[in-house]
């Protein structure tokens, strides 16, 4: 499975803890990311954030793996922020000046705009590590469980852990199909240019889309045959109980959310 | 007489935007608590009648169907699929596309969960099916992490897990090696046996069939084209022809020392019944 959504075994605090705690804490958490308008709160976030991550005792070479993914992004969002930001203090006076008409002004660097870029990627790497917190610290049986007893459809929460069952298999399908192009001499992934790359593509993505959809019609037969959506009462041999330290956490979570909130509006 | 458990009165089907028809007025009736097999070529319609005894046709794949299927007296068409699934366990070919949950013991609870039953209950059930498939022990390993044999006895404790009266096996041994598939067949003639549960296997492997089976049915382009015991449809050498479907290795031979004027007693159809009737006729020999 995707190392960034494969349940990780463990018996950390943050794997004890009940899915719907879990699930709270991530919704709380993206959305204070979401809200947060200052550098140094953002920065305060992502580094409570990493100090979860120690505290589930998540391997870090995920996160490694992770901000090397999200280096690109990070690259391109400075360039267009710092370029196209409308911020006040030049560092670099435009590359066309500003009389020129519509494109007059392009390419002035502004200290607002590195400082915003500053912000998305801040926010960008701490929205990151929210997921896998949950992901990582809790088998996707009991992430549907919890989903289920917060008033989600169980058809709904089913959906959602079959789809992420699938991503590996297709992951290996993918490979299967690449591995059959090169047995036939195909280099394009290897040695290609862009342009021969993206046009490689195709042959790859239709196979694997065929046989996505028929392997989701046949699940679907084989889940309908064991009685899928039988009962409105649907039992669960796994059960979950909110315990004291659920709560705590829970509280916790939004204590911490109204505390940074509260730091964006008192603090200047 | 008793009446069947699964009656096929004239049904013919064909699939959504296809004008062409997978099984064409079959009329046929099983017994409760025999083992039948589906005979046929890829492409005979063994799989849409297979999946036309839970009623996931017409009921999921849509389709086009006339005539009525009746399991346990119960039309297939007024029923829904989770009801039938009680009375009607699937196992399909790819083992891959039948497990879907993340340990041993949750893929064979998947079924009785829904159906709403008790958790005792549930794990009662989950540890004779895995028992009955020699699973025991395997809980909480990840369905990912079993070998293909036992994948595939993983499909049929999860149907088993349901308590059904019929269990259908389409193709189910197709992707095994011959050692898995015959503990996987095993464990189903032990339940046949043990159990009285009535199986129908669906196959284009006519050792299998000669081995566990009581009756077959020959299904060819949609065709009900004969029924009767393994023995009677491997000598018939005509129907034989027209289908590509292979007699057991045994049967080809008792075939052709028939052509060559030296039949066996009994026509046999297993490594067994060929020996006894060789050995007679070498003691009929006069000795030289």
């Amino acid at each position: 499975m995707s190392p960034l959504i494969q349940y990780v075994p463990g018996d950390s605090f943050f794997h004890r803890l009940d899915p719907r705690a879990k699930i709270v804490f991530m919704l709380l958490m993206t959305t204070i990311v979401f809200v947060i308008q200052r550098i140094w709160i953002a920065a305060a976030v992502w580094l409570s954030l990493l100090a979860l991550w120690r505290v589930a005792r998540l391997p870090f070479s995920i996160l490694k793996q992770m901000s090397k993914a999200l280096l690109g992004i990070t690259v391109f969002l400075f360039v267009v922020q710092a370029l196209f930001y409308p911020g006040q203090t030049s560092l670099i006076y435009p590359i066309i000046p500003e009389t020129v008409p519509i494109i007059g002004g392009v390419g002035r660097i502004t200290l607002e705009g590195i400082l915003f870029a500053v912000l998305i990627a801040l926010r960008l790497f701490a929205m990151v590590l929210i997921l896998p917190l949950v992901s990582l610290t809790t088998p996707v049986q009991l992430l549907a469980l919890g989903l289920v007893r917060l008033g989600l459809p169980y058809s709904l929460t089913y959906a959602m852990t079959t789809a992420i069952n699938l991503i590996p298999v297709l992951q290996d399908e993918a490979n299967v199909i690449v591995d059959a192009q090169r047995l036939r001499a195909m280099q394009v992934f290897e040695k290609g240019r862009f342009w021969e790359k993206l046009r490689a593509y195709p042959p790859l993505v239709t196979p694997l889309v065929i046989g996505a959809m028929r392997r989701a019609q046949l699940i679907a037969v084989a889940m309908d045959s064991r009685a899928f959506g039988a009962s409105k009462n649907r039992t669960y041999i796994q059960d979950i109980r909110m315990r004291l330290s659920d709560w705590v956490f829970m509280g916790a979570t939004v204590l911490y959310a109204a505390l940074v909130v509260a730091a964006g509006w008192l603090i200047p | 007489m008793q009446e069947p458990l699964i009656a096929f009165r004239q049904v013919s089907y064909r699939y959504p935007r296809t004008r062409h028809y997978a099984l064409k007025r079959l009329e046929f009736g099983i017994r409760r608590g025999e083992f039948v097999a589906i005979l046929g070529e890829n492409g005979a319609g063994k799989s849409t009648l297979c999946q036309m005894l839970n009623g996931v046709i017409p009921h999921t794949r849509g389709g086009r169907m006339r005539g009525r299927v009746l399991v346990d007296g119960l039309d297939t068409r007024q029923g829904e699929v989770a009801q039938l699934a009680q009375k009607v366990g699937i196992v399909l070919d790819d083992p891959e596309t039948q497990l879907f949950t993340t340990s041993v013991l949750n893929e064979v609870a998947f079924g009785p969960e829904n159906l709403g039953i008790e958790p005792d209950e549930i794990l009662r059930r989950a540890r004779w099916a895995l028992d009955v498939v020699r699973l025991g022990g395997y809980e909480d390993h990840p369905p990912s992490a079993l070998s293909g044999g036992q994948k595939q006895r993983l499909a049929i404790a999860a149907a088993l897990a349901m308590m059904p009266d019929i269990l259908v096996l389409d193709e189910a041994t197709s992707q095994l090696d011959p050692v898995g598939t015959v503990e996987v067949l095993s464990i189903v003639q032990k339940l046949n046996h043990n159990q009285a549960m009535t199986i129908i296997m669906a196959t284009d492997k006519g050792e299998q069939v000669a081995r566990f089976c009581d009756r077959v049915l020959v299904l060819h382009r949609g065709e009900l084209l004969a029924e009767g015991t393994p023995r009677q449809v491997f000598a018939d050498q005509d129907l034989l022809a027209r289908i590509t479907i292979r007699s057991p290795q045994v049967s080809q031979l008792a075939a052709y020392l028939q052509r060559h004027g030296r039949p066996l007693p009994e026509f046999p159809i297993t490594l067994d019944e060929a020996r006894r009737g060789i050995e007679q006729i070498v003691g009929d020999q006069p000795e030289t």
